[in-house]
């Protein structure tokens, strides 16, 4: 039967291999995909480590995919149920707490890593042309992974994150214009409630995962696409002749990423054993505002800056002007491809550079000062 | 309204049912008038002069009446003494001929207040619940019956309400305040020239003492729980007198009805001649602990069933021992769970069964006035088996903590294997391409 795919079609009979894996090659062309990757180099260079911060944070995201189904299986969305659910979890289903402490840390390691990787990208200079939009991709992606780490904070349904969901979803609404739409949106209503509940676990569990699952597949595929960026001074000494080092992905660079996995493994078993999450007291919207109520440390440093901010700054509400502040400097990090011209042209940028020095040691100040003014 | 020599024979028949015999014929006597209204308009002439008067006694109660409750609607000074306030001329203001009664003590006072708070129709004016039977109560409380009998060092009404600067009682700055009663019975009862009678005899003074030691005023001064008894609560206010030697039960269980009911059943209840404060004293209550009861040091039971052969001797060990053994295995349990719960572990189901534990030995600390070992026993062993539920249940967790620590290094033991192998596997690659190269 004649085919109208678009691709071209490998003749009748030609190079196929017997078996399921000749089976699924005429259909799927495998072949390609094990060419694909046979031929698939990494550069070797001092910095080369950094290359593993993409693959760690992947690593990371498929365990938080898996342990998230298995808690779904268990976990009951509803005011009423939420807490009680957990607390089956972790006390009466076979490796319950095991999952849900692999989840809980493995989110925080992910959220790490994520920082850690754009951060990397960023001082490297890999988000030049032509990678932009790899690098648009990926700074979308951890925002995403800071929203999974938002919604599911709540889903427990204890006291804790009942309050520090309030103080979240309050600054939301503090956004001039859309903000209070914003807040009644996230909160499905007024207060936070089991509506918000029922909310945050649709975004946890379908919106987020939906998108991301998106995202992360063009981002995924554009590195693949584009192969590995090199540091520009390594550019620099190609063109100057320097003959370009390399090594196959498989298995020279994989058995690389493997080790890594497996220490990130040993790290969340050791972190679930020795330091599993707290249940907490069941949430109650009447209750006395807890002492120590406080984001996840990723938010830590916008937390405390919001704080730091005077009432009033030029007759702007200094929240205001805060939240302002953060959205701006969300899109110059998204814009950052676009705007470091220098680096386009294959140039060496200090300002940009500088500015990612100033970034990290502001979240790592930040986080710290927060964590002490507690 | 009802007519003013209506109310002067009803409060002088109600002070002759409560014997004051010759007494109620003056009472009776004395001109009570009638509420003109709560509204006091135009000037005053009481005001004008006290106001401007050098000696702070006749000065003072203007500005205190200001704050007054009374003066705030409008109730003016001739209301309680009489007079004209509408004439400036001072000998005419206050005349006999104007109704001037002076200044007012003993049944004079009584009467004053009574004229208005015995009315109901005239308070209800001011509020539909406000009560009138205090001039009632007086009459037959200890203070009204001495006042009767020609003492007038007893107090009336303004010795505890104040006479110009009267607030509402539920007024935190009112001396019959809950936290201030205590203050405003002791001005008196704890003043020992003040407590002696004509005939030499003392009036004890060292209640009020006693009472601020107690757990009441512990709860009622540092806790701020209004709930908490003051002198009035077991005493009465307006009728205070001491509660009679059958009636002490009741009073205390009046808030603690549950012991009460429980001492009602008990063999104790015919013999007590104290009831409650037999064991746990009256003015000086102090917060019962275990120690009150068994056979030990400090034991109330050995004051009476002091000999080893006599059965309440051994029903107090008995019920004592019941009891420390329950306390005993909560604690035991609460430590294990705790120590389950700092390792990280949930213990929700424990606590709640510790919960379940701890409302029984409540319970059995209840069903102590019931004097029967045997209930106690009953009591205490439905709590142990909850208690070992809680221990197991917090052992269990302890268990898996541990199950989990060993699972955790085989598998580490297995990731560094593995790492191991994948590392000489790296190495054994970039050798092989090293020397292809």
């Amino acid at each position: 039967m004649a085919s109208h795919g678009a691709g071209p079609q490998r003749p009748e009979g030609e190079g196929t291999s017997s078996g399921l894996y000749g089976w699924l090659d005429e259909r799927l062309d495998l072949t390609a995909i094990r060419t694909f990757a046979a031929e698939k180099t990494v550069p070797v260079h001092k910095r080369e480590f950094w290359y593993c911060l993409g693959g760690i944070t992947l690593f990371l995201f498929a365990v938080q995919v898996a342990t998230g189904i298995l808690l779904i299986l268990y976990y009951r969305p509803s005011a009423e149920e939420a807490y009680e659910s957990v607390q089956f979890i972790v006390t009466q289903v076979e490796f319950g707490w095991l999952i849900r402490n692999v989840h809980g840390w493995s989110a925080n390691l992910l959220i790490g890593s994520a920082f850690l990787h754009m951060f990397s990208v960023w001082l490297l200079t890999s988000y030049r042309r032509p990678r932009e939009i790899t690098w648009v991709s990926g700074a979308i992606l951890l925002f995403l992974m800071m929203a999974f780490g938002f919604s599911g904070y709540l889903l427990p349904w204890n006291e804790l994150a009942l309050f520090a969901t309030k103080v979240g979803t309050g600054i939301v609404g503090a956004v001039p214009l859309i903000g209070p739409f914003a807040m009644r949106v996230l909160r499905g209503g007024d207060e936070v409630t089991g509506a918000t509940l029922s909310r945050f676990y649709g975004f946890h569990v379908a919106v987020l995962p939906a998108v991301t699952t998106l995202l992360l597949g063009l981002h995924v595929l554009l590195v693949q696409r584009q192969g590995m960026s090199v540091p520009i001074d390594v550019e620099q000494a190609e063109r100057a002749g320097s003959p370009p080092k390399s090594r196959p992905f498989f298995p020279d660079f994989f058995l690389r990423d493997l080790v890594l996995w497996y220490v990130a493994i040993a790290i969340i078993a050791a972190l679930a054993a020795f330091l599993p999450w707290e249940l907490g007291k069941k949430a109650d919207p009447f209750a006395p505002v807890p002492p120590g109520i406080r984001p996840e440390w990723y938010f830590v440093a916008m937390f405390h800056t919001l704080k730091l901010i005077p009432g009033h700054v030029l007759g702007i509400e200094g929240e205001v002007l805060g939240i302002l502040g953060f959205g701006v400097l969300a899109l110059i990090l998204i814009a950052i491809p676009f705007l470091d011209r220098r680096a386009s042209r294959g140039e060496r940028n200090p300002i940009f550079t500088a500015m990612a020095w100033l970034g990290i040691a502001y979240l790592v100040v930040f986080t710290i000062v927060g964590y002490l003014a507690e | 309204m009802r007519p003013p020599w209506l109310i002067a024979i009803w409060v002088a028949g109600v002070l002759a049912l409560a014997g004051t015999g010759g007494r109620v014929a003056h009472l009776a006597a004395q001109p009570a008038g009638q509420p003109s209204g709560r509204v006091a308009s135009g000037p005053n002439g009481c005001v004008t002069c006290h106001s401007a008067e050098r000696e702070a006694s006749l000065s003072a109660p203007v500005a205190a009446h200001r704050a007054d409750v009374h003066g705030q609607r409008g109730i003016g000074c001739v209301e309680c003494h009489g007079g004209d306030a509408t004439t400036a001329d001072k000998v005419k203001a206050m005349s006999a001929a104007a109704g001037f009664k002076g200044k007012l003590t003993g049944q004079a006072q009584v009467l004053a207040c009574a004229r208005c708070h015995s009315d109901a129709a005239y308070m209800r004016t001011f509020s539909p619940k406000q009560r009138v039977d205090q001039a009632v109560e007086y009459a037959a409380s200890a203070h009204g019956r001495r006042l009767a009998e020609g003492d007038t060092r007893v107090a009336t009404c303004a010795s505890c309400h104040g006479a110009h600067g009267v607030r509402s009682a539920s007024d935190a700055q009112s001396p019959v305040y809950a936290t201030n009663v205590a203050g405003t019975c002791g001005s008196c009862h704890s003043d020992a020239r003040r407590m002696t009678r004509h005939d030499g005899t003392a009036h004890p003074t060292a209640a009020v003492a006693d009472y601020t030691s107690s757990v009441h005023f512990d709860a009622l001064s540092r806790r701020r729980d209004l709930s908490a008894p003051t002198c009035n609560d077991c005493h009465g206010n307006h009728g205070a007198a001491p509660p009679g030697v059958d009636a002490v039960s009741n009073v205390c269980g009046t808030c603690h009805a549950v012991f009460a009911a429980r001492f009602d059943t008990s063999p104790h209840k015919p013999v007590f001649e104290k009831a409650c404060v037999d064991c746990h004293g009256n003015h000086a209550v102090v917060r019962p602990t275990e120690a009150l009861m068994g056979t030990g040091a400090g034991a109330i039971c050995v004051t009476c069933h002091a000999e080893k052969d006599d059965p309440g001797f051994r029903g107090a060990a008995a019920m004592r021992a019941s009891i420390d053994r329950l306390s005993g295995h909560i604690a035991k349990a609460a430590g294990v769970v705790e120590q389950a719960r700092n390792a990280g572990m949930e213990v929700g189901d424990q606590d709640l069964a510790l919960g379940k534990a701890r409302d029984q030995l409540m319970l059995a600390r209840t069903d102590v006035h019931t004097f029967d070992p045997k209930k106690v026993e009953g009591v205490t062993a439905d709590g142990d088996k909850v208690a070992a539920e809680a221990e197991a249940g917090g052992r269990r967790a302890l268990e898996e903590l541990s199950f989990r620590r060993r699972g955790l290094t085989a598998s580490l033991v297995l990731i560094l294997a593995v790492v191991g192998a994948l590392t000489l596997k790296i190495r054994q690659i970039d050798q092989r391409r090293s020397a292809a190269q």
